[in-house]
């Protein structure tokens, strides 16, 4: 709380937090949850998405309604054989890169289960395929027109493709968060490899875009989620020139973001670095007419960031 | 200069020979119909001369769901990635004219996963919601499970949205560009964005492991483009798709088939179709690249004094 005249001020207009949180966002999403519990991106879909659902659950994680009861059954019931979670009801069964996703819902509600484990021991085996020696071999003497060091690998977005940034760093969060202490010799190296995976796709003007800082040496431009997630994933380890750049570009590019999306990621990275974060939460709730986000992850991610204000961070990840 | 995050392929296939025709069946039609239309410049002009062009082709689109789907990328300020939203906003009100049931806008960006920023800042958000198009993100729409009609990357199966699987006319609307893992980004590469980031995620790098230009022709081959409306009104040369720089065109360019399309694209930017791979395959069994068996019905072929610029893999497609 900041002094001014002598009377304590919110340096955020809390009552309209508490109030969008309450009212509008809230029920919107509880509205939109499907009869078998999941969500979808668009309201007008029957096909419940993994994305939207782990957010929502995220979302209602204090809340005691049936709702979330209803919405962790189902991402439990529809866990793949093989620990991975499908990116949507009735996909293939090779897993999804935003398993991680799964895995964070059911932690940040009290579920450290066997479904949990199971979901971990999947990322634990789950890596981009540059870290297979011979691509890495590929990518060292031939193709090398993406800069980047393949010793230093991820997560993929599906099995067998290249690791970028986005199912990496919820992968980090993920472990991060399910081993806050006690960490195996495995769950501590795919940690490291994952940050120095980040670290070194950073686009050389600070910040993060899906996964590559410079192609034909040209550089490229970073995208506000790409890096909000980096840094939640990064949030806890030393600071270094690429995490300070990645947050000074997060904090000027911002400024000028109207998307609830990007700005809601923004929001949760900011916050997560103790950065000043007051005019964004004003501009979200400025947004926050449900009735124009379609897309239910997006009011997800809103209530997420608004709500970090008041009951926590739910992506923020400790050293 | 910057550029957005487009030259992700990591372990992409370059652009290999396709030895074995994967196709399930010719669907060549006898002969194909192009228009090349003149247009200095982006403005509300454009749908009138857009009508007339698109009467050339007496096409029947009464009662039809038609699709648009643009190649909207990224926005970077002053760099032609993006169809421009004025031409698709012309595009929508000259289907509605002519009699469309429902005319819709989709597309999946394959990088940035905040599309509605993309609109916003491209401006194609403002335009759409004051003309009233509706817009689908192909990346998040619902999913159905389809059997692809070529099998030239082995994937046999491929999830895609359920907008463009019900629309009865796709409209491909590329951007003409030069692109540095496939030559090219015209009518067909532009299919890339029917691809659900929320399966295959951004970037969709199983595209890119499997083959950049088999994946255009599987895709091609099950998702039928039934028309080709190409902005080279600013195309772009260079280090395309994001990077490259603009090229002044002052053309529209309109086909009834998509192999067609970017054949002729490909000439008018001082490439040889028969080059690029992904055109001299469906030319066998999906469209039209021969001169001598397209139709031009408006202004004439006119290859260019200066090729366009490409990076130095792509060398081999200028003209000679």
């Amino acid at each position: 709380m900041a002094l001014f005249d002598g009377f304590y001020i919110f340096p955020y207009n809390q009552s309209m937090i508490d109030r969008t949180l309450r009212t509008s966002l809230r029920d919107t999403l509880m509205e939109r949850q499907h009869p078998g519990g999941g969500w979808s991106y668009e309201p007008a879909s029957t096909q419940a998405a993994l994305e939207p659902t782990c957010l929502a659950l995220l979302a209602l994680r204090w809340d005691s309604s049936p709702a979330r009861a209803r919405g962790l059954q189902f991402l439990i019931s529809v866990q793949n054989p093989n620990g991975s979670w499908p990116s949507f009801s009735g996909d293939d069964q090779e897993g999804s890169g935003l398993t991680a996703l799964a895995v964070t819902a059911l932690i940040n509600s009290g579920e450290i289960s066997l479904h949990a484990e199971r979901g971990l021991k999947w990322l634990l085996d789950s890596k981009g395929k540059e870290s297979h020696w011979l691509w890495k071999w590929k990518f060292r003497t031939s193709d090398t027109r993406v800069r980047f060091d393949p010793n230093k690998f991820g997560w993929p977005w599906m099995p067998g493709t290249c690791s970028w940034v986005i199912p990496t760093a919820f992968s980090i969060i993920a472990l991060k968060q399910a081993f806050v202490c006690c960490k195996t010799n495995e769950v501590s190296l795919r940690i490291r490899r994952g940050k120095e995976m980040l670290l070194d796709r950073a686009c050389p003007g600070g910040g993060w875009n899906a996964g590559n800082g410079v192609v034909y040496g040209v550089p490229l431009a970073s995208h506000l989620d790409a890096t909000a997630t980096a840094l939640l994933a990064l949030h806890g380890e030393e600071m270094n020139d690429i995490i300070n750049s990645g947050l000074d570009w997060l904090e000027r590019r911002v400024v000028t973001c109207s998307a609830p999306w990007s700005l809601a990621w923004s929001l949760l990275a900011l916050d997560a670095y103790d950065r000043p974060v007051g005019s964004l939460a004003d501009r979200l709730c400025d947004l926050s007419d449900p009735g124009l986000i379609r897309d239910s992850a997006t009011v997800a991610a809103m209530i997420l960031a608004l709500d970090c204000l008041v009951q926590g961070n739910a992506f923020k990840v400790l050293a | 200069m910057l550029a957005g995050s487009v030259g992700l392929a990591a372990g992409a296939a370059t652009s290999l020979p396709f030895l074995v025709p994967r196709y399930d069946q010719v669907r060549r039609p006898s002969r194909s119909r192009v228009a090349i239309l003149r247009a200095d410049e982006y403005s509300e002009e454009l749908a009138r001369d857009l009508m007339s062009g698109l009467r050339l082709f007496d096409l029947n689109v009464r009662g039809k769901t038609v699709l648009l789907k643009p190649n909207l990328v990224d926005f970077l300020p002053g760099v032609p990635i993006n169809t421009h939203p004025l031409l698709v906003a012309a595009a929508a009100e000259c289907f509605r004219r002519l009699g469309a049931a429902s005319v819709v806008v989709g597309e999946g960006p394959g990088h940035q996963r905040d599309t509605e920023l993309v609109l916003s800042e491209s401006g194609f958000r403002n335009l759409l919601d004051e003309r009233r198009i509706p817009f689908v993100d192909l990346n998040r729409d619902q999913l159905v499970k389809t059997k692809l009609r070529a099998n030239y990357t082995g994937l046999g199966h491929v999830w895609l949205p359920r907008t463009v699987l019900n629309a009865n006319f796709v409209v491909s609307m590329p951007k003409v560009k030069t692109h540095h893992w496939s030559g090219v980004s015209l009518g067909m590469k532009n299919l890339f964005g029917v691809v659900p980031g929320a399966k295959y995620g951004w970037p969709k790098n199983i595209l890119h492991w499997r083959g950049i230009e088999p994946s255009i022709v599987d895709i091609c081959a099950t998702v039928p483009i039934h028309f080709v409306i190409a902005d080279a009104i600013s195309a772009m040369e260079g280090n395309g798709p994001l990077a490259g720089s603009s090229r002044a065109l002052g053309k529209v360019i309109l086909a009834d088939d998509p192999v067609a399309a970017d054949a002729t694209c490909a000439r008018l930017m001082g490439f040889a179709p028969e080059m690029i791979a992904h055109i001299h395959e469906t030319a066998k069994f999906l469209g039209n690249a021969a001169p001598e068996l397209i139709d031009q019905l408006a202004d004439p072929v006119t290859l260019p004094e200066m090729p366009f610029r490409t990076v130095p893999e792509f060398d081999y497609l200028r003209a000679s």
